[in-house]
């Protein structure tokens, strides 16, 4: 049975007539177990492959597509609902032969691979249609818990501008999708909106023979998360306003727009299914002021699954007139404020070099590096140095590099939100 | 309420209804009910501590306190028992501890005994010190610590004024002893941090019409006699002391924020725990103050605290505890910058009184 906890770090003093109170809360998961087999309902896992005509040019782009496909197939572990989808116009069924799910024996895994392949490209890149595709296959199972993997190397063509976002509304809280880029002839954004709507990730892969380990490695950690989904329910006193909650480690994902109302003072916030694992949250409230002396809840955080409470913390507001309580800031949220601006600045910092606007861009990737360098994210710094050449980084003084390889600035774009995890005290 | 709701008023750690004492802490948390003190005779003793379990009403908005302790609609904090309480233990010995206005917790802490005839009390009355995380801790150890022993001391058939006040002076260092122990003790169970909690401290025993009191810190102790002259017992352990010794005026003193940087202390970081000692005989009726210096802040000097409890007494009935809530209300009103503890005994001289007079300790 997995076990959650949620510990509060802020500093809960307040100066006279101050209304916004800042926390970090750091919720972590143990004995999540694996999907399907933990008392949540079953697994389910598509593999979503794109099979347009550019995944043939070069042609290992398609040959690493159907070993990574397989080797995704080899690590779904039985008894989990599967389906693998070949999108290219259309969405078409790879296997089970017909639009359906299989459950995953050592037979159905044989047939499946060799499914694979016979994978071949050609046609357009319709990902709004390969979603709604999954969407519908995923409410045949009606399980908990589904999980998709999309890989694609180009842009959206061949399908009208509405049927991505058309997808994604009604695919919204019925699975998760991971997602990569292979080469450098997708759209981050594109990417990016899928992933954010449906939980997931979006990374880059620069070359055809990453993708069979980064396959491996994301079909893993979907069978590691026993628990098929966990909410952040969040109470804020009467006239307050919650200014925003982020997920802010691993990665920086907003969850404020995602909010849904369940009580006059209480709001719940997806965040989909756990393993083993600890993710920290960035909580902003803004609370109606108390006089000096008062001591009053900013926030009750709680931790549910299907409705019960599996961990809570308070966040505490408290005024006082002693200006060293209140000028602390807590360590946790000055870190991740940082790398929320971070986050931030990179991907402005990259619109506005696409844009030609290299005065901005300097300021915000200069900016950025010294974000990086100062919270001690080396992978955000290393990613940097390919884009910009850093002339100090104590200073954020930077200046952007003639030659760029398109694969580096867009890593650094689908990577800007990860984040360094604050050294906590002992 | 059931035994497994009750919670120890100081530190919040949960108790057995028959706990007089909080096994966390040390806290004092038996309510009258409870299983007998084994301190004193407290027949008459009695707790007044505000309701604040779950489902009671928010004294802000009128909401649902929830079981966290926290309104469900506005968030304000349920008052904590250890935010304010009284405590009379006889009709003429009661106190008041309370957190004041700005300060977010009460560290001040009290323990109260006495005879309910008059002829024996203890009042210690302790001062967390707010720099040091969880010095609300140490102060309620001490003071329990430091009123249980005295409490227990068997009260001698003494031959003068001189064999009473050797033999309480001797009491009393034993309890600052025990007292700062206690404060130690808390250090220890909080896994000996780099600023240890701690706490001043004053004891005052009432015992064959004389009063004799140990004191480290500025906590404070006062006779105040009806008619006649009061006397401030003692003398801040504290830099103002020294300043004032040094010739500076009083009002420039007290604006110095050094004033109330304190020299002794009872706690694991303490260089000079040892008590100073001082008696005073009981020759006329009067009130025994002691208190904190949220209280004395307000009327630093002897006569504004001989005006202040004249005035407040004249209203009080003669009760103890009236008088300590009027006087800790009085310092509220002022601005309640501090915590505010106010302990007092009723006194009356025997009828046949001994002619030795005032001798210091």
């Amino acid at each position: 049975m997995a076990e959650f906890t949620a510990e509060v770090f802020q500093n809960e003093f307040l100066s006279e007539g101050a209304t916004d109170v800042h926390a970090v809360v750091s919720v972590t998961c143990k004995g999540a177990g694996t999907a399907g087999q933990s008392g949540h309902g079953e697994a389910a896992e598509i593999i979503i492959v794109d099979t347009s005509g550019s995944m043939d040019m070069p042609t290992a782009k398609i040959v690493a597509a159907r070993r990574a496909a397989k080797v995704a197939i080899g690590e779904i572990v039985d008894g989990t609902w599967f389906a693998v989808i070949s999108g290219h116009s259309v969405a078409q069924m790879v296997y089970p032969s017909h639009p359906g799910m299989a459950k995953m024996t050592d037979v159905t895994r044989r047939e499946a691979t060799h499914m694979v392949d016979n994978l071949i490209a050609g046609g357009a890149t319709a990902i709004g249609a390969w979603i709604a595709a999954a969407t519908e296959l995923f409410g045949q199972v009606q399980t908990a818990q589904c999980h998709a993997i999309l890989l694609t190397d180009g842009k959206i063509e061949g399908e009208p501008h509405t049927a991505l976002p058309e997808a994604l509304s009604a695919a919204r809280g019925k699975f998760q999708c991971d997602c990569r880029g292979i080469g450098s002839d997708w759209v981050v954004d594109e990417l990016r909106a899928i992933a954010d709507a449906l939980l997931g990730t979006v990374d880059i892969i620069a070359k055809p023979d990453q993708l069979e380990a980064d396959f491996e490695a994301m079909i893993r950690t979907s069978m590691s998360r026993g628990v098929a989904d966990a909410r952040l329910r969040i109470w804020a006193p009467q006239g307050s306003e919650v200014l925003f909650v982020r997920q802010v480690a691993p990665s920086v994902e907003d969850l404020t727009a995602k909010a849904a109302q369940v009580g006059p003072l209480i709001r719940e916030y997806p965040t989909g299914a756990w393993s083993d694992e600890s993710r920290d949250y960035h909580i902003a409230v803004r609370v109606p002021v108390a006089p000096v002396g008062n001591e009053r809840l900013a926030a009750r955080v709680e931790v549910t699954i299907n409705d019960e409470v599996v961990a809570k913390s308070l966040v505490k507001a408290t005024w006082s007139a002693d200006a060293d309580l209140t000028t602390r800031i807590d360590p946790a949220v000055a870190h991740y404020t940082g790398q929320a601006q971070l986050a931030d600045a990179i991907q402005k910092g990259l619109a506005a070099k696409a844009a030609g606007d290299d005065r901005t861009a300097t300021v915000l990737l200069g900016e950025a590096a010294k974000i990086a360098h100062d919270s001690g994210n080396e992978d955000t710094t290393r990613l940097l140095a390919k884009v910009v050449d850093v002339v100090d980084a104590d200073t954020g003084t930077v200046r952007l590099k003639g030659n760029v390889d398109r694969t580096d600035e867009m890593a650094l774009d689908t990577r800007s939100t990860k984040t360094t995890r604050i050294r906590k005290e002992p | 309420m059931t035994d497994t709701e009750l919670r120890c008023p100081a530190c919040g750690a949960p108790i057995a209804g028959t706990d007089t004492f909080c096994e966390a802490c040390g806290a004092h948390v038996g309510a009258g009910e409870a299983a007998p003190d084994p301190s004193a005779d407290t027949a008459a003793k009695t707790t007044v501590v505000p309701d604040t379990s779950a489902g009671a009403v928010c004294e802000h908005c009128g909401g649902e306190i929830l079981d966290d302790g926290f309104c469900g609609t506005c968030g304000q904090k349920a008052p904590s028992p250890r935010d304010r309480w009284s405590e009379q233990p006889a009709p003429w010995v009661g106190g008041v501890c309370d957190k004041g206005v700005v300060h977010p917790a009460n560290e001040d802490a009290m323990a109260l005994a006495a005879d309910p005839d008059g002829g024996f009390a203890v009042l210690v009355v302790c001062d967390g010190v707010t720099s040091a995380p969880h010095s609300d801790r140490a102060a309620m150890a001490a003071a329990r610590a430091a009123c249980s022993l005295l409490s227990g001391v068997p009260v001698p058939v003494t031959h003068g004024v001189a064999a009473t006040i050797s033999y309480w002076t001797s009491a009393l260092e034993k309890a600052t002893s025990e007292a700062n122990g206690a404060a130690v003790g808390v250090a220890h169970a909080l896994g000996d941090p780099a600023e240890p909690p701690s706490c001043t401290f004053v004891a005052a025993i009432v015992a064959d019409a004389v009063i004799t009191v140990a004191w480290c810190g500025d906590s404070r102790a006062y006779w105040l006699p009806d008619a006649g002259d009061a006397r401030q017992l003692t003398v801040d352990h504290s830099l103002g002391t020294a300043l004032l010794a040094a010739g500076e005026p009083r009002e420039q003193a007290e604006a110095d924020p050094a004033f109330h940087t304190i020299t002794r202390w009872l706690g694991a970081d303490s260089v000079e725990h040892s008590a100073e000692f001082v008696s005073q005989t009981i020759d006329t009726p009067g009130w025994l103050l002691v208190c904190s210096d949220g209280l004395w802040n307000y009327a630093s000097v002897l006569e504004e605290m001989v005006a202040l409890v004249a005035d407040k007494s004249a209203t009080s009935n003669g009760d103890p505890v009236q008088l300590a809530a009027a006087l800790v209300d009085w310092a509220n009103a002022a601005g309640g910058h501090d915590n505010v503890t106010a302990a007092l005994a009723r006194c009356n001289p025997p009828v046949l009184l001994h002619g030795e007079g005032t001798s210091r300790g």
